[in-house]
């Protein structure tokens, strides 16, 4: 089963927030097929009639089904996207999901300029964007790779600062952290693989039109 | 299932080996195009897989430097494994062949080296087929190359792909007439090669330029299509720069419907090659199910400057491996693995005998192999299917 498959067109929507908006304005253009949730056991999810294929995948795992052409678009958070760096085609801001990455330390230990962090550690589920923003910055970090809960990091000794995305910072002050640089905004894009879009350029530049006139 | 108890020597990162069956494959397939490429008159040559560093980027400057592999020799010169055919040739041409008459047309089937992420149809270690025509800017030259692109795929057995052309000099055009800023040419330039239409909106968003020209500005990716794609551009372009692209590009089509393949051809104004030496058309070729162009060229007039020797030149590399997964998944690939014609195996004592049939059999053209020691019949049925052979010649 791949977009090889030139009759069906393929989209990768990840589980989780992004997921029920996304389904929500391919609902409104037209594109949905029955039983189309996050909660469902199937992964694949046809609409026979319109030879729409949904495959439902973990959030880092979009942009790769999209790369090699598994899916032929996908919706994915910028964030994500930056963070693996896959070769894809960018097509759309869909402007759903809207949240920015910044970097976070204690409240109580702040220090006076960002270079005072120079050489220290940053938990982040992000390390490339991460890296790539402090390097813009000639400071060289330790990284340490959490999977979620970023914010635990500085609270138990684990790190002096996070890389994290926020939505509205509830969480942030929960836990006594607060935002100490702005890195870059991020919202929800759709993507497509680079063969599909070539191959299939009707039906996706059809979509297209169809998302632009209703974002 | 299979324990995970055997332990096989590991190969350095990015390179493969190829067992008989898909090295089979793999000659056969480089076998069609070295006669096709032969057919066409154009002429094998070989260059070193070990250059200097400094010719190789001089083309293109640093964007793929980063990628290549690099060493150094006795004398601290920094060498480094070719990452394309195209750079070489031209030195090649510029020097070695500087005396030779125009135009020149040469081909090649050799390894190329590129330090990036490994996956499917990437590799580190992968092997190119291309040819570069040399010394006519005509686009009659530019017809013979895609046409010869699209032989090597029909030839090789692919059934299904789709050959994209541009050219970045109608982009180039509209971005001087709009009188852009270098630096947001440049800008413009990445987001359409990576086709980042959201960067691209960004950017038209905040420039300084007439609502009409943003809007053909965010259009210009989505400019993909058959050869009426070529007049919507026309209507576009206000400057000479542009028109001529297109002019160009309408006249590489009447020959490609000359050479009856225009139904492979689709126009895609927003392709922008990775390599920066292209200065005219370019093109990509694209088979369903595989994630990445199997094939792609274009024309460059300046590299061969480089090297001290203006002229004009246009060509084609294909990644042989690419085209093998193509061919894999479109069903295609038995036709190219050779039948295999006879074993001949014989009893005690008719050694002599059986090398004089395997001979025979051999010079008639048929793939024979001679059974390395004396065999029952029953032993040599079971070896002769389990080889795969079609006829079993037993001697007795």
């Amino acid at each position: 089963m791949s977009a090889e498959n030139m009759e069906y067109l393929t989209i990768a929507l990840p589980k989780g927030k992004v997921f029920g908006k996304a389904v929500q304005l391919f609902e409104k253009i037209g594109y949905t097929a029955e039983g189309l949730s996050d909660k469902s056991r199937k992964l694949i999810i046809t609409n026979e009639e319109q030879k729409i294929r949904f495959i439902i995948t973990k959030t880092a795992d979009v942009p790769v089904y999209v790369e090699y052409g598994a899916a032929d678009i996908g919706v994915i958070g910028k964030d994500v996207l930056m963070e693996t760096d896959k070769d894809v085609y960018e097509l759309l801001d869909l402007n759903i999901a809207k949240c920015h990455l910044m970097m976070a330390v204690p409240k109580d230990k702040k220090r006076a300029n960002l270079l005072d962090y120079a050489n220290t550690r940053v938990a982040t589920k992000f390390p490339h964007i991460a890296a790539a923003f402090f390097n813009s910055k000639g400071m060289q970090m330790e990284y340490i790779k959490l999977h979620g809960s970023i914010e635990l990091g500085p609270i138990v000794g684990l790190s002096e600062s996070i890389v994290d995305i926020v939505e509205t910072g509830t969480t942030l002050r929960e836990n006594n952290l607060e935002e100490y640089a702005f890195i870059v905004d991020a919202t929800a894009r759709l993507i497509a693989n680079r063969v599909s879009f070539k191959m299939k350029f009707e039906r996706i530049n059809k979509l297209l039109a169809d998302l632009r006139k209703i974002i | 299932m299979l324990q995970n108890n055997d332990f096989l020597l590991e190969i350095p990162y990015g390179m493969r080996d190829f067992l008989p069956h898909d090295a089979a494959i793999k000659r056969n397939v480089e076998n069609v195009l070295a006669d096709l490429f032969q057919l066409w008159g154009y002429n094998e040559v070989i260059t070193p897989a070990v250059e200097y560093l400094d010719t190789l980027t001089m083309g293109n400057k640093d964007e793929l430097n980063k990628h290549m592999f690099k060493f150094f020799d006795k004398n601290n010169r920094t060498l480094t494994l070719r990452n394309e055919m195209t750079t070489s040739i031209a030195r090649l041409v510029a020097s070695r062949m500087q005396a030779e008459n125009l135009p020149l047309k040469l081909s090649y089937i050799c390894k190329v080296y590129r330090y990036e992420q490994a996956q499917t149809g990437r590799q580190c270690e992968f092997y190119q087929a291309g040819v570069e025509f040399m010394g006519n800017e005509q686009p009659s030259a530019d017809a013979e190359i895609i046409a010869l692109a699209i032989k090597s795929m029909q030839k090789s057995g692919l059934k299904n792909f789709q050959v994209c052309i541009g050219q970045v000099e109608f982009i180039n055009g509209l971005m001087q007439q709009w009188q852009l800023p270098n630096t947001v040419q440049t800008d413009i330039r990445m987001a359409l090669e990576k086709h980042d239409l959201v960067k691209l909106e960004q950017i038209a968003d905040v420039i300084d330029l007439a609502a009409e020209a943003k809007k053909i500005l965010k259009k210009l990716p989505l400019l993909h299509g058959k050869e009426e794609i070529l007049q919507q551009a026309a209507q576009i372009a206000d400057n000479d720069k542009s028109r001529k692209a297109i002019e160009n590009l309408t006249n590489i089509y009447q020959m490609l419907t000359e050479y009856g393949l225009a139904e492979y051809i689709v126009f895609d104004l927003g392709v922008i090659r990775d390599f920066s030496y292209y200065t005219g058309m370019v093109f990509e070729i694209y088979a369903p199910g595989l994630g990445c162009p199997l094939c792609g060229g274009g024309r460059y007039d300046n590299l061969l400057a480089n090297f001290g020797k203006a002229c004009p030149a246009t060509g084609f590399a294909l990644g042989l491996e690419r085209l093998m997964l193509a061919l894999e998944k479109q069903g295609d690939l038995e036709e190219l693995i050779n039948t295999k014609d006879n074993y001949v195996a014989y009893a005690d004592g008719k050694l002599a005998e059986a090398i004089d049939k395997a001979m025979l059999l051999r010079s008639a053209g048929e793939i024979t192999e001679l059974a390395d020691r004396p065999q029952t019949l029953l032993q040599a049925e079971e070896y002769c299917n389990d080889k795969g052979y079609v006829n079993l010649v037993y001697l007795q």
